[in-house]
């Protein structure tokens, strides 16, 4: 498609406009991660390596860092098993509400998170009566979770129709069988694409996490929020957020990676 | 002897359609059986409810004497080639044919001699290692063979197997997929719609129309006697005449289908005159058409192209004549 000199220079200022927009803040936090003022004032009066060296020992920090490995971890993992199952039932069998049910399991990723939040929270408090602890923000996550890896295994699994599992059954393999041979291997980018991104939601999550978290149970997200206004911390939160920033990069390309080799697979 | 194949008062519905109606059927040990007709005519539903992919509304499957309605399609004797290969994509093509011999549990190294040898049968040595997307349409076609025909089953379900090919490939997988049933001497059922393709490999045809078999012999009969309208101009192209114009031509007093090949055309001598309304060169043939005097009625003739002094010209008169055991008389159509 061919564009005008003039459409040609307004979209690429927009564009310009727009990604600086997204990035330049982010450059701003790198700097404040190397600045000498302990307020994240602005120009930077100077720059150190204090702040890194503090990250890098602080407890508070590496604490939380764990914490939000391992329920991201954890939710995924859950995520992985139902979302899995979920889209299996709901392409390859008929049943009475199926539509009520595709809505049900995919509502949660469109629901604000305060209402997910606050419902959650009383569930688990007045209705099971039970306290606040690690294991309730990990099903708060997974609520979420399940939403992104049912929706790339679902669509996968249509996408290919009931051909490839037809012929395994032709040819003498049962129902476990064939989905351990051909299902799951035909599945497995899109779920790990589905559960990197189940990972990265549950990662950053604050929300729903400030209801349903026990105390004590501190994840990056929080530990972030409660140390951003304090004194002299606000540098040590800015090297975190730069390294957040760096690691994200990770778990996105390879989904994308995944994403484009399953386009040229299916292309072919 | 026992039926490969018996069926029984099959009959499917998928909600208000009816896709199969009370069929029985019963295919030969042995036998090179194609179920032929138009797309949506039960054909396919039948191969899949054979296979075990559909449960029949009523009606029952046996299988060389055992009933094998109510089993799962991995416990039945009999394997599928399926129109678009269904090979599994991530797997090698010599993996794709172990696959049914791994699942059953046989040793690495008998099923990799097995799929050697299945794979020398469709004639596709040295390409195991590649995977199906890099194989031609016709290779990925050999491969879904050899994938069904290593199980050894008792009969072999092949759907529109040759529909995506080109036409050059799919004349030389026909006189091979002839062959290796041959050799193989086993039951092949062989959905189509082209009829060419039916009458060349079968050894008997079920033509198919709304879910019913409307007739069923082998493709000389089929051809030389359809039964009906809908076999006459669905398998091979034919004039379909009035009774009054089959009277005309010295033929019984009824509806009637005569082939074009079958009608004879002179400058003079008997027959019922007529105009030559057009001449359509085909190569090897000329398919003439001509307007019968004082009847309203057509009728296509053909004759071999030999040569450009035979030639017929639009608006020659000719004499039409039919050889009474050339035509085929039709069944009146049900209401």
């Amino acid at each position: 498609m061919q564009l005008g000199r003039v459409a040609r220079i307004v979209l690429a200022t927009i564009t310009v406009v727009v990604l600086a927009l997204i990035y330049l803040p982010l450059g701003v936090v790198f700097l404040n991660s190397i600045s000498t003022s302990e307020s994240l004032s602005w120009p930077p009066p100077g720059f150190t390596l204090e702040w890194w060296g503090r990250a890098l020992e602080s407890t508070g920090a590496l604490e939380a860092l764990g914490t939000s490995v391992v329920v991201a971890l954890i939710a995924s993992t859950i995520a992985l098993v139902l979302g899995t199952l979920a889209a299996m039932a709901l392409s390859r069998y008929r049943f009475f509400g199926k539509e009520t049910v595709n809505l049900l399991i995919v509502l949660p990723i469109a629901l604000p998170g305060i209402v997910t939040g606050i419902a959650l929270n009383n569930a688990f408090r007045t209705l099971m009566g039970v306290d606040l602890a690690m294991w309730t923000l990990v099903v708060a996550h997974a609520t979420f979770c399940i939403v992104t890896v049912y929706n790339n295994a679902f669509a996968r699994l249509n996408a290919s129709g009931t051909r490839l599992e037809e012929a395994s059954m032709d040819l003498g393999a049962g129902l476990f069988t064939t989905f351990r041979l051909v299902t799951f291997p035909y599945l497995k980018s899109s779920l790990m694409a589905g559960g990197l991104l189940a990972f990265a939601l549950s990662f950053d999550e604050i929300i729903v996490t400030t209801f349903t978290a026990g105390s004590g149970v501190t994840t990056l997200p929080l530990w972030i929020l409660q140390n951003m206004f304090r004194p002299s911390q606000a540098p040590v939160v800015a090297v975190i957020a730069v390294i957040l920033a760096v690691l994200s990069v990770i778990p996105l390309a390879i989904a994308q990676r995944l994403t484009a080799k399953d386009a040229e697979a299916v292309a072919r | 002897m026992e039926s490969a194949i018996r069926l029984r008062g099959l009959h499917k519905s998928f909600g208000d359609t009816i896709a199969v109606a009370d069929l029985d059927l019963d295919i030969e040990p042995g036998e090179f059986f194609s179920m032929l007709g138009p797309s949506g005519s039960g054909k396919t539903t039948v191969l899949r409810i054979i296979a075990g992919f559909e449960q029949p509304t009523r009606g029952t499957v046996s299988l060389f004497g055992t009933d094998v309605t109510s089993l799962p399609p991995f416990t039945r004797p009999v394997n599928t080639v399926f129109q678009d290969y269904a090979l599994f994509p991530h797997l090698s093509v010599i993996a794709n044919v172990e696959y049914g011999l791994r699942v059953a549990g046989v040793g690495r190294k008998e099923r990799r001699a097995q799929a050697e040898e299945a794979l020398g049968a469709v004639r596709l040595a040295g390409l195991e290692d590649r995977r199906p997307h890099e194989l031609s349409g016709g290779q990925r076609q050999r491969v879904a063979l050899a994938r069904a025909i290593v199980l050894r089953p008792q009969a072999l379900l092949l759907d529109e197997p040759l529909g995506a090919l080109d036409l050059k490939l799919r004349e030389q997988m026909q006189v091979e997929l002839k062959e290796l049933q041959r050799s193989l001497g086993i039951t092949f059922v062989f959905v189509t719609h082209d009829q060419d393709e039916a009458l060349t490999l079968s050894d008997r045809v079920a033509v198919f129309d709304a879910g019913e078999v409307v007739q069923l012999g082998t493709p000389r009969e089929v051809y030389d006697h359809p039964r009906n309208r809908f076999i006459a101009s669905f398998v091979g192209s034919s004039t379909l005449l009035e009774p009054d114009v089959a009277a005309a031509l010295g033929l019984a007093r009824t509806p009637m289908a005569v082939r074009p090949e079958r009608v004879t055309l002179a400058e003079s001598g008997p027959g019922v005159p007529g105009t030559i309304a057009e001449v359509i060169y085909t190569g090897p043939e000329h398919r003439i058409v001509v307007d019968l005097d004082g009847l309203d009625a057509r009728i296509t003739a053909l004759e071999p192209n030999i040569g450009a002094h035979h030639r017929r010209e639009r608006g020659d008169r000719v004499m039409v004549t039919i050889e009474p055991a050339a035509a085929a008389p039709l069944e009146p159509e049900a209401a």
